[in-house]
């Protein structure tokens, strides 16, 4: 649980950071919120989440930046979509959570096996134009810590095993797509673009 | 019938046995699926986390300019997580003019244009719509009596577009493609329940908990076999259901099956393009009073 | 007196089946003597009507009784002009419908009705209706605000005379100080002008209002079309005539003197939303205390509101007013930080549009109950609050302003020192009222409060209504409410005022007995001056005179009944209904001897719900004892004790009164008839247990329209009831 900078006396409302998160993709979203709670009780992660995605939109409206920031809501949502079917309010939410992991990452607070992995899976699309199992493995791993290969193995090792055996684990990568080269000028010039319109 | 198929990185990669069937079903039901040329990684749930939403949406949109370059056939798509990637970039593209600049420009940036003219399709949208249950029954040799199945469709599926093609939370057109097989489908009310995605990499114990719900919802309304139509979902399922069993003490065996594997079979098709040596628990016990051998 | 009188028996809707038509037209004709009885087969077609129509020109008929459906049904067919009375008896909903055919039980039943029937017949006389002189259709609106000058407007576009009073010297109210109003028109996202100026330049222009401002009223006696109206102004009187009234005087702000806690009055900062409108409408929104502009703001909602120790209600519309305030702060100043504290956000409707708006301009929504508000050296505020949603105690610093929202009081309360709150709090009614009307009523100089001190009625089904006819509430002078709604309020009332004096100067009844030409009067000479009838009437329609006789009001009447049940000498009586005529239809009926172990039992059945329920017992074909014999009463508060002992001596073996709820909660289409009527009664179980018998033959049930399926249950189980007791020892005396 991460009540990391939980301050001891009072909360302080303070608007700078619901401002900075506004100024997200799909943060303006946020200041609908009408704090019902239909997206916590639908969220299929919700139960293991130092709080829920309501809860978490009220920290950032109040102004709680490290506590939001820190937390692993948003590194918990699998983008099932729930939320944002249900929100009355028609708030994108995954796509919310999307703006504040890149917000995350950006700005390091990656403190989450989550952070790796997303991480990890860029780093090898981006060179490859396909994902390679095994790209992303490996980076996985570097991102992790040579530290952490002895758990990663323990856990994924039967899983690895089985998947080979039955032929699913392919050992070489994937042919990538001729446009490779154009494919990440037009990521690059979407960011640029992005960034310019920026509020 | 013609179609582009994007197939998606999992089904050149642990997946490879949901496109062999679904390609022989195809064939099967004279529907012809082009693979499209030079397609790239949609992003899966993850790119636009890292590089932004719009400029994820822009990698989704290369393969839609590239499908309308190529003859402008529908695209369909296999997985849940392509489908939403592309389906939900070609939705903001067609209807947001802003976007639709910025995409526009990207797009050229790397020497490409679209016009938002192409239509992206979900598999087993395609084929309940564009082929319809009627004509899958009418080939089916091989009907699956008896044969009680859990359809689990997943979250992103049904929810990309909510209602247009089936109900977002209790979705039934997987139910009566099993239907038609002849199979019977079985209550199910997880049955869009999310699976627990990539977190089967950096948090297993993610993964194992939501699937063992799931799972559990299956057994209780005493399933044989499970369908999916989300390569995703089909691994959390099967290769990681012993993981559930030992984590929580259960004791599930419950195949899981591509919906396309279990049409492959009711069709009798060649044994080669049912792929069931790659499903990790084992189906054989249950499809072999139907003749067929794992 | 023997009237010519004319039967006819429908056999249709299964009637004829089930009775034995021949024995009961013997009833009408051997055994009543009426001179002509008939029977037809389908009484309501054309024929039906065409027949009694011609027997009434040729044989000279002046009351027909039709021994049919209930009298709820087909009025307008069997409805033979003002010169023909009318009786109707119900064989179908409430005997064949309800009882097996062919049956000597439900014979019986058949029969009495139609002796009951023929009985009230006899008695009955045609209404004359009520004239006077000088009878008035002018509207007098009282309160110049935004429901005053609505109601004054529509009137007069409707082309009725109107005289608008108005105690300040200007008009306009509340709303004329208003800045701007929250949306009333689709998107419902844009602040808009307030009607005001435009309703001010409609009633300067119509030719047909008389407006009065500076202006008091002095007094206001008589009735509907006969108001007589004294003016005030400037020490001087002036008198005129009135034939309905408007009440539109609106509310006030809470008093936030009493909202110390929240900083009121110890801060300068610290604003209402009433204070905040006017510097809105001054055009600069500054910080009190130093003239410094507003950068953080805090909006407390239900400020003194839903609160057990200041005003228990919702005021409706402050939530609204706040969100249009908080877009003031933001149309000024952009980036500042506004953010609203609330318990609920009440944003009902197309609010909801307007809600989302808000929130788009970036205010900030807490749910949260303010626990401190306090001021540092350079008076800028910080307020600690419980934030409910993250479940913290939190605070916002350097506040500029909070703006407390304030709900609203009727303006005619007084919570003067001593009363007011605490009693509010009960919800009891405040003792102290502000003079307004002046009504020189016998029960008071003003309209009766209902909850909270609100000048109401019957909240659900009648609104604009007050205990006074004539006299119709809108606006928030009656329930806290929004400016579209008190417009809407205000139209609605002036329809009712033009209802009445319509009504009236034909000497008809207004709701719920609309239409009804008699009225009570009064053998004067046998009045031992009680007081009941004066003091009973829910309406305050009876005044006294210098002998202290009752000195009734026809045209204030609503013809309930309620004081020919209230007085003991039963001196009151209308045309076409009274005591010894109910009396009379009691001894028509035939009760079997008590060997023969048939009880007989009266029903007294309101007309509003308990009948109606009866009936719809009926249309569902839901079977009950034939013991009961129902008779219709306009309310249960008409209902007079000399009936249950003409019940029991005649034999009845069980009185049962079915009327409307009464309580806080009431139904009672008479305001309290039927709370009478249970108070009454209590008081006659002591009689009968002084006369040795059982005070559990009486019973009283209250019923409403929609517990038709519990009929049966209550009907049957009164039977089982009596069945035990033993039959009434009076039988066969």
């Amino acid at each position: 649980m991460a009540d990391a900078n939980a301050s001891p006396g009072r909360l302080k409302y303070d608007a700078g950071f619901a401002r900075e998160v506004y100024g997200l993709e799909n943060g303006s979203y946020l200041k609908q919120c009408m704090q019902c709670g239909v997206c916590a009780v639908s969220c299929a992660t919700f139960k293991i989440m130092d709080y829920s995605p309501r809860r978490l939109f009220a920290l950032i409206r109040a102004g709680r930046k490290e506590q939001a920031m820190k937390s692993n809501t948003m590194w918990m949502c699998t983008s099932c979509l729930m939320c944002k079917a249900r929100c009355p309010r028609g708030i994108p939410i995954i796509d919310v959570m999307h703006d504040l992991k890149g917000l995350a990452l950006k700005q390091g607070y990656v403190n989450y096996p989550q952070a790796a992995l997303y991480e990890a899976f860029w780093k090898d699309l981006a060179c490859r134009g396909k994902v390679f199992t095994g790209g992303v493995i490996k980076n996985y791993v570097l991102k992790r810590g040579l530290n952490n290969l002895p758990k990663i193995i323990g856990q994924q090792k039967d899983v690895g095993l089985k998947m080979l055996s039955h032929g699913r684990l392919p050992l070489l990568p994937p042919k990538a797509p001729k446009g490779k080269k154009q494919l990440m000028q037009m990521v690059k010039r979407a960011q640029e673009l992005e960034q310019k319109g920026a509020k | 019938m013609r179609y582009f198929l994007y197939p998606g990185c999992s089904m050149e990669a642990d997946a490879r046995f949901y496109l062999t069937s679904l390609e022989a079903v195809a064939g099967a039901l004279d529907i012809e699926l082009q693979e499209l040329p030079d397609w790239n990684c949609c992003g899966a749930t993850v790119a636009s986390s890292v590089i932004g939403d719009a400029p994820a949406q822009v990698m989704a949109l290369r393969n839609l300019g590239l499908a309308e370059t190529s003859g402008g056939l529908d695209v369909v798509v296999g997985c849940s997580s392509c489908y939403m990637n592309l389906s939900q970039a070609n939705r903001r593209f067609q209807k947001d003019p802003h976007f639709r600049a910025l995409a526009s420009e990207s797009l050229a940036a790397g020497g490409m244009k679209y016009e938002g003219t192409v239509n992206v399709r979900f598999i087993l949208e395609m084929l309940v719509n564009d082929v319809g249950y009627e004509r899958i029954a009418a080939r089916v040799k091989r009907p699956l009596k008896g044969l009680k199945v859990a359809g689990y469709v997943g979250c992103e599926s049904v929810r990309v577009h909510p209602w247009e093609f089936d109900d977002p939370e209790q979705p039934v057109a997987l139910d009566k493609l099993v239907e038609a097989l002849g199979a019977t489908p079985v209550p199910f009310p997880l049955k869009a329940r999310c699976c627990g995605s990539s977190h089967n990499l950096p948090q297993t114990e993610i993964v194992t908990s939501c699937s063992r719900d799931i799972l559990e919802s299956a057994a209780a309304g005493e399933a044989q076999l499970m369908v999916t139509p989300c390569p995703m979902c089909q691994m959390n399922m099967d290769v990681y259901q012993s993981d559930v069993n030992k984590a929580h003490g259960t004791s599930f065996n419950i195949p899981v099956l591509f919906f396309t594997q279990l049409m492959a079979i009711a069709f009798d098709l060649a044994p080669s393009t049912y792929g069931l040596k790659a499903n990790v628990v084992a189906p054989g016990p249950v499809l072999s009073k139907f003749g067929v051998t794992a | 007196m023997a009237k010519k009188i004319g039967v006819y028996i429908c056999t249709g809707c299964s009637i004829g089946e089930a009775l034995d038509i021949p024995a009961l037209s013997n009833v009408a004709t051997k055994e009543k003597k009426v001179p002509l009885c008939k029977e037809n087969p389908f009484l309501c077609g054309r024929q039906g009507a065409e027949m009694i129509k011609l027997d009434i020109a040729a044989e000279g008929l002046e009351t027909v009784v039709i021994a049919a459906c209930s009298p709820r049904i087909n009025y307008d067919v069997f409805d033979f002009g003002p010169s023909t009375i009318v009786e109707r008896v119900n064989l179908r909903e409430q005997v064949v419908w309800t009882h097996p055919a062919d049956d000597e039980d439900t014979q019986a039943m058949a029969e009495d009705y139609l002796r009951m029937g023929i009985t009230k017949a006899n008695q009955s006389e045609l209404p004359v209706p009520y004239q006077a002189e000088n009878m008035v259709k002018s509207i007098l609106v009282v309160g110049g605000g935004l429901a005053g000058l609505t109601a004054a407007r529509e009137a007069a576009l409707a082309g009725y005379q109107v005289v608008l009073v108005e105690k300040e010297s200007s008009l306009g109210g509340f709303v004329g100080r208003m800045y701007k109003s929250a949306p009333s028109r689709p998107p419902y996202t844009e602040l808009e002008e307030t009607p005001m100026a435009q309703l001010l330049a409609e009633v300067a222009v119509s030719p047909l209002i008389e407006v009065h401002t500076g202006t008091t009223i002095a007094k206001i006696a008589g009735g509907p079309c006969l108001y007589d109206v004294t003016l005030q102004k400037d020490g001087q009187e002036s008198s005129l005539r009135i034939g309905s009234i408007v009440m539109a005087t609106g509310a006030r702000p809470y008093d936030a003197a009493k909202l110390g806690h929240l900083g009121y009055g110890r801060y300068a900062n610290v604003i209402t939303g009433t204070a905040l409108e006017d510097m809105a409408r001054e055009g600069k929104i500054l910080r009190p205390a130093d003239g410094k502009a507003v950068q953080n703001a805090v909006f407390v909602l239900c400020a003194g509101s839903r609160d057990p120790e200041h005003l228990p209600y919702c005021s409706s519309s402050c939530c609204v007013e706040s969100l249009k305030q908080a877009l003031y702060v933001k149309e000024r100043s952009p980036e500042a930080n506004v953010y609203v504290i609330f318990k609920d956000v009440r944003t009902l409707g197309r609010y909801e549009e307007f809600y989302k708006k808000v929130q788009s301009e970036g205010v900030i929504f807490i749910k949260g109950e303010v626990t401190g508000i306090s001021e540092d050296g350079s008076k800028n505020l910080s307020v600690e609050f419980a934030d409910l949603l993250l479940g913290e105690a939190a605070s916002a610093e350097e506040v500029d302003l909070v703006v407390l929202a304030t709900g609203m009081v009727s303006n005619t309360v007084d919570y003067g020192a001593e009363s007011g709150t605490e009693e509010c709090a009960a919800g009891n009614v405040p003792t102290v009222q502000q003079p307004m009307l002046n009504l020189a009523y016998r029960q008071g100089p003003e309209l009766p409060s209902l909850v909270y001190g609100f000048p109401d009625s019957h909240f659900i089904c009648f609104p604009y209504e007050t205990r006074r006819t004539g006299i119709y509430a809108a606006g928030s002078v009656r329930a806290p409410m929004d400016l579209v709604s008190s417009m809407e309020d205000a139209t609605g009332a002036a329809l009712k005022a033009i209802q009445c004096v319509e009504l009236t100067s034909r000497g008809a009844a207004v709701h719920p007995r609309v239409g009804d030409m008699s009225y009570p009067e009064f053998a004067m000479q046998r009045c031992t001056q009680c007081k009941r009838c004066t003091e009973e009437c829910p309406f305050g329609a009876i005044n006294e005179d210098e002998k202290a006789n009752p000195l009734p009001n026809p045209t204030r009447c609503r013809r309930c009944g309620v004081c020919m049940g209230a007085c003991p000498e039963r001196i009151i009586s209308f045309k076409n209904y009274s005591v010894p005529m109910i009396g009379n239809m009691i001894k028509a009926i035939e009760v079997p001897e008590e060997d023969e172990e048939k009880p007989r039992i009266v029903v007294f059945a309101c007309e509003n719900d308990a009948y109606p329920a009866l009936d719809m017992a009926g249309l569902n074909h839901l079977g009950y004892n034939a013991w009961v014999r129902v008779i219709s009463v306009r309310c249960l508060g008409s209902m007079n004790l000399v009936w249950v002992a003409d019940s029991l001596s005649k034999g009845i073996d069980g009185i049962l009164l079915l009327g409307c709820k009464h309580g806080d909660d009431y139904q009672c289409h008479f305001i309290k008839g039927s709370e009478l009527a249970e108070t009454r009664l209590s008081k006659v179980s002591e009689t009968l247990n002084r006369l040795q018998l059982e005070s559990d033959r009486v019973r009283m049930v209250q019923l409403s329209i929609m517990d038709y399926d519990k009929v049966p249950g209550i009907l049957d189980d009164f039977a089982e009831k009596l069945v035990e007791i033993g039959p009434n020892p009076y039988k066969g005396f």
